[in-house]
């Protein structure tokens, strides 16, 4: 029996498999209405539904109690906290942005989770929120992520509301002469950085610090997330998979591994 | 109608040694060279600390107030949560960042939750030499002097151990009298703007109030003496759409002053813990009383904070400031949660309505600068006392 | 259905007899839960049919000292507590809530002051013939008094309680308690009964005594007290302080605890979780709380700032004096006064004591003073390795948190303890 691991998000589902240490297979597809048929569509993608019943599977996420074929449900915490511990071993605390929500992760040397903190009773600085900010800005994520590195100086926007983060956006775009885009975008991200900065001071700041999340791709937010910080942070090949690799990591504590 | 704007030529000399205080406080050079001289700076929070007590002592008072203008307040947000008020949190914020180490002591009162909450963090994170906090009673009863006297007592006592040396009564009346001394001469300032046309702009007086208490006294004074005769020197008439009075708590950032008279809206006078309520009352000393006795009755009696009770003292005050100097309308700045202020607004505003004077209840952060919003309904209550008038 | 003082009164009388009437003969309802109830009942059925009795009501703020109302033979009303008991049992607040708004009252002003403003201007509670408030335990409580006397054209008396506790400060809370009385006599006709105070203080002195009792025996692994009783302790405190019903209520409940103890059972099936609570969690999640700690095996076991009371005794003999002394016992009343490093050690010390396994911090987003020392307390007990959650929440409002919200972080909470 391998282990497997699925964390169902908002947006997106992730599946890993692990054989012993490694991963055998990963899969990210987009979330569908309903947790257990799109769990059942990352397995097919992965191996095929025929080795399902070889598989010991922890669930974590939104849908993660909905899927009736995995062994045992955890929270995304005690997953993410696992999953980036196996990835850095020297990781005590780790910002994971989702497409909803930010969290931040306190971990000690075993993986465990020693606090947490969350924010996701808005949007301002989630995943969904760039989204949002790409649209506005109307380039697509990869290039805003690539002309921020190239700002002078940084639009002064908003961070503690999504909503009027959005009309000053737009604000900058229509203004004559209008701002920089470069500049603009510089100043979605340091509005981001700010709400997880806020955060970050809240649980302590502890190093290594490590990156998870969809939005952990996004080299412009991490090289401002950096310089805000004063230090590196650690960013996973894969960050989005982090809370499926935990989840699959207990599942192998559970098989005796 | 015209809005007389201030003739740039007639800008004051002195009035600009005053804002570069507040600009580069806290690395002023009265700061510095008391520093250099092994002599001691003490910070206080809150209108119910006895300075001259400190003064008498040789050690410079500075009064704790957060940054100047808007920032991101996450260390202060970390340590005091999100629903302490902001000023709580900027002043937290600053001394966390070491911004006052410089200090030598802190000296405090009990006067609200998020003064006391400061000072208790204070005291775990950061840890300045000398601590202490005196009880403020909440009301006005001969009792309740005689405890705030035994307070300042106490008080006097931890310092004079701490620096191992007796504060003689003689040595109290000087300091008494330099602090009435620049009492009288602010209020010399605000008599000038009781004028139909006042020479000074609620931005400016912002700027001499913020300075009082960041510089010595002795310096202090001289430079608004100066002032003063600056003042009378060249004729600065300042009209406006209608004339304001500013209330509320805390209020350092000059901007938001000018954010409502870019508008034409006068403030002519004001009722602020950085303002009148800070220097307002003289020290009034009775024949053989000891001098602590005289400053401890000054200072509880002292323009009212919305902690005291009863709550129409302080409203009286406002009235009566009102009409002396001819206010068209109110502006209360409320910190968001700022609790005591916050509870005062609903009777306030009864109390206004009674004599007639419209109010304006803005919920604002600390050192905002007063823009977007704020400027749209200061500039609807405007229109509102314009047409009032008419 | 417009609220008037007599429908939430009687919405609260009829939730209590009604859960009485259908808990009968059930595990649920032991007997000092049925006291409990009846008491509830006796309490707000007085306060009901005050005015018909000719009594004379004192409205009072929490922490005030009520035992002086009851020597003197005069209806107590608890205002926070009457305002959340009725958003409690009626199962909304809004009204009042928005009654609190239109009176120009800020939505940072906590729940139950902003509440009992507005419950008052919509005649939601009972006109009093006084309205009686203190500065204990902070600014919101300090600020009530006023604009309640004006909107129930009442006189009214504040008791100022100084911040430390020099000799000094304690005296002038005694005068400060003497001039009440002097108000006390003068508005109600009836002169204070000195003895009956005595006897009053002697009631409270025991009852302290055995609420201590009661805690020792929460220190049991298992602990005997169910997972959300602490509301009860509480609630008792606040509405009958001194009184005969309280010592009844005590002295069954301790009894019924020892029982549990001498059979070596718990209060709930398997206790996995030993929870120290701080502050107050939201009242319209009580049940949601009580089922968790079941679920979970999550009990709370101590409660610093409820139920956990300073050191000292009463003396009868000096009455006025030991209501004064009381103030500084009183668990939340610990907390108004310079937080030095022994108030932090004495957190931690009881952490220690209850054998806690975690913390839970209710941070209330009116609370200001309270939610000011959740850095400090958390720092305090990450340092004998005791993790804390906190659970932004609203006591009375259920705007603010979810039962969804708070059971999630509950379950991280407790799959990190476990995990531990």
């Amino acid at each position: 029996m391998n282990a497997a691991g699925l964390d169902i998000g908002s947006l997106t589902t992730k599946l890993v498999i692990l054989d012993g240490d490694s991963t055998t297979a990963s899969v990210v597809i987009p979330s569908g209405e309903e947790a257990e048929a799109t769990a059942r569509e990352a397995l097919a993608q992965a191996k095929g539904t025929e080795f399902k019943d070889s598989l010991y599977f922890v669930s974590t996420g939104i849908g993660g109690k909905t899927v009736s074929f995995a062994q045992q449900q955890k929270s995304i915490t005690t997953c993410l906290a696992r999953g980036i511990s196996r990835l850095f071993p020297s990781a005590r605390m780790l910002i994971d942005i989702g497409a909803e929500s930010i969290t931040i992760v306190k971990l000690n040397e075993r993986g465990r989770v020693s606090d947490w903190l969350g924010h996701d009773k808005c949007a301002a600085g989630t995943g969904i929120f760039l989204q949002q900010m790409a649209k506005l800005m109307q380039m697509p994520l990869e290039e805003m992520a690539k002309i921020s590195l190239n700002a002078k100086s940084s639009a002064e926007i908003s961070s503690t509301c999504a909503v009027f983060a959005e009309s000053e956006v737009i604000s900058h775009v229509h203004r004559d002469p209008p701002t920089p885009r470069e500049d603009i975008v510089a100043g979605i991200y340091s509005s981001l950085v700010s709400r997880v900065m806020a955060l970050a001071k809240r649980v302590g700041i502890e190093k290594d610090v490590a990156v998870s999340g969809g939005v952990g791709l996004n080299i412009g937010l991490v090289a401002m997330l950096e310089k805000e910080l004063g230090f590196k942070v650690l960013v996973p090949e894969q960050p989005q998979l982090v809370a499926a690799l935990g989840a699959a990591v207990i599942a192998g504590e559970n098989l005796g591994r | 109608m015209t809005i007389s704007k201030p003739d740039i030529n007639l800008s004051l000399p002195t009035l600009e040694k005053f804002r570069e205080i507040n600009r580069i406080f806290p690395h002023t050079e009265h700061i510095l060279a008391q520093k250099r001289d092994g002599k001691k700076v003490f910070g206080w929070l809150c209108t119910y600390v006895p300075e001259e007590i400190l003064h008498a002592a040789g050690i410079l008072p500075v009064r704790i107030t957060g940054y100047s203008n808007e920032v991101e307040l996450d260390d202060g947000n970390a340590y005091l949560y999100i629903n302490n008020c902001s000023f709580s949190r900027s002043c937290l914020q600053m001394g966390l960042r070491k911004d006052y180490e410089f200090l030598d002591g802190v000296v405090g009162g009990s006067t609200c939750d998020g003064a006391r909450r400061l000072f208790d963090l204070w005291r775990h994170y950061i840890g300045t030499p000398f601590y202490h906090v005196l009880t403020v009673p909440r009301k006005y009863t001969e009792k309740a002097h005689a405890l705030y006297l035994n307070e300042v007592i106490q008080f006097k006592e931890h310092l004079e151990e701490y620096l191992g040396f007796k504060i003689s009564d003689e040595s109290l009346l000087p300091s008494i009298e330099l602090y009435n001394e620049s009492r009288d001469l602010l209020w010399q300032l605000y008599e000038l703007r009781k004028s139909g046309s006042p020479p000074v702009s609620g931005t400016e007086t912002m700027e001499i109030s913020n300075a009082s208490y960041r510089m010595p006294k002795e310096i202090f004074n001289q430079w608004l003496k100066s002032l003063l005769n600056e003042i009378k020197d060249s004729p600065r008439p300042h009209i406006g759409r209608a004339r304001l009075m500013l209330v509320g708590s805390v209020l350092t950032n000059t901007e938001f002053i000018k954010a409502i008279e870019d508008q034409g809206g006068l403030v002519v006078t004001d009722e602020l813990c950085t303002s009148t309520r800070y220097w307002g009352d003289r020290v009034k000393l009775e024949d053989n009383e000891p001098p602590v006795k005289a400053l401890a009755r000054r200072y509880l009696n002292n323009y009212p904070c919305a902690r005291m009770f009863p709550s129409d003292e302080r409203f009286n005050r406002i009235i009566d400031a009102a009409l002396k100097f001819k206010v068209d309308g109110i502006i209360s700045q409320t910190i968001r949660y700022c609790v005591p202020y916050a509870h005062d607004l609903p009777l306030l505003t009864r109390r206004l309505k009674e004599h007639d004077i419209p109010i304006l209840s803005l919920d604002v952060e600390y050192s905002t600068p007063g823009s977007g919003q704020i400027q749209t309904r200061v500039q609807a209550f405007l229109e509102m006392l314009e047409a009032k008038k008419k | 259905m417009k609220a008037t003082g007599k429908n939430n009164l009687e919405s609260i009388l009829r939730a209590c007899r009604l859960i009485l009437r259908m808990s009968q003969g059930t595990a649920d309802m032991s007997p000092s839960r049925n006291l409990y109830y009846n008491m509830l009942i006796k309490y707000f059925s007085r306060l009901l049919h005050a005015k018909e009795n000719e009594d004379f009501i004192a409205a009072h703020t929490v922490f005030f000292p009520a035992e002086l109302i009851y020597a003197m033979g005069l209806v107590p009303m608890h205002t926070e507590t009457t305002t959340w008991m009725t958003a409690l049992f009626t199962g909304e607040c809004s009204d009042i809530l928005a009654a609190g708004a239109s009176l120009g009252m800020a939505s940072e002003i906590c729940t139950p002051h902003r509440g009992l403003a507005g419950a008052f201007a919509i005649g939601a509670l009972p006109r009093p013939n006084v309205m009686l408030w203190s500065n204990m335990v902070c600014d919101n409580t300090a600020k009530s008094g006023e604009l309640v006397m004006e909107l129930c054209d009442c006189p009214g008396f504040f008791i100022d309680r100084p911040f430390k506790d020099s000799n000094y400060e304690v005296n002038y809370l005694v005068s400060e308690l003497q001039d009440l009385v002097r108000f006390l006599e003068d508005k109600s006709g009836k002169k204070m009964d000195w003895d009956k105070l005595s006897e009053t203080v002697a009631r409270m002195d025991r009852q302290i005594e055995l609420v201590r009792q009661v805690n020792e025996l929460r220190k049991n692994v298992p602990t005997p007290f169910r997972a959300q009783g602490f509301t009860e302790l509480l609630t008792i405190d606040y509405l009958f302080p001194g009184q005969p019903e309280a010592i009844e209520y005590l002295e069954t409940l301790l009894a019924e605890l020892s029982e549990t103890v001498k059979k070596g059972e718990g209060a709930v099936a398997r206790e996995r979780f030993r929870i120290m609570s701080l502050f107050i969690p939201p009242m319209y999640l009580m049940a949601f709380l009580e089922k968790m700690s079941q679920e979970y095996g999550a009990v709370s076991v101590i409660e610093p700032f409820f139920t956990f009371w300073g050191e000292g005794r009463l003396d009868p003999a000096h009455p006025l004096e030991s209501v004064a002394k009381k103030s500084y016992m009183i668990p939340e009343m610990r907390m108004y006064r310079p937080l030095d490093q022994p108030a932090l050690d004495a957190i931690v010390d009881c952490a220690k004591q209850y054998k806690i396994d975690g913390a839970i911090f209710y941070a209330d987003v009116g609370c200001r003073h309270s939610c000011a020392t959740i850095k400090l307390f958390k720092d305090a007990l990450n340092r004998i390795d005791i993790p804390m959650l906190t659970l932004d929440c609203d006591v009375v409002d259920p705007t603010i948190t979810s039962e969804e919200e708070f059971r999630e972080k509950l379950e991280r909470f407790f799959e990190l303890l476990e995990d531990r």
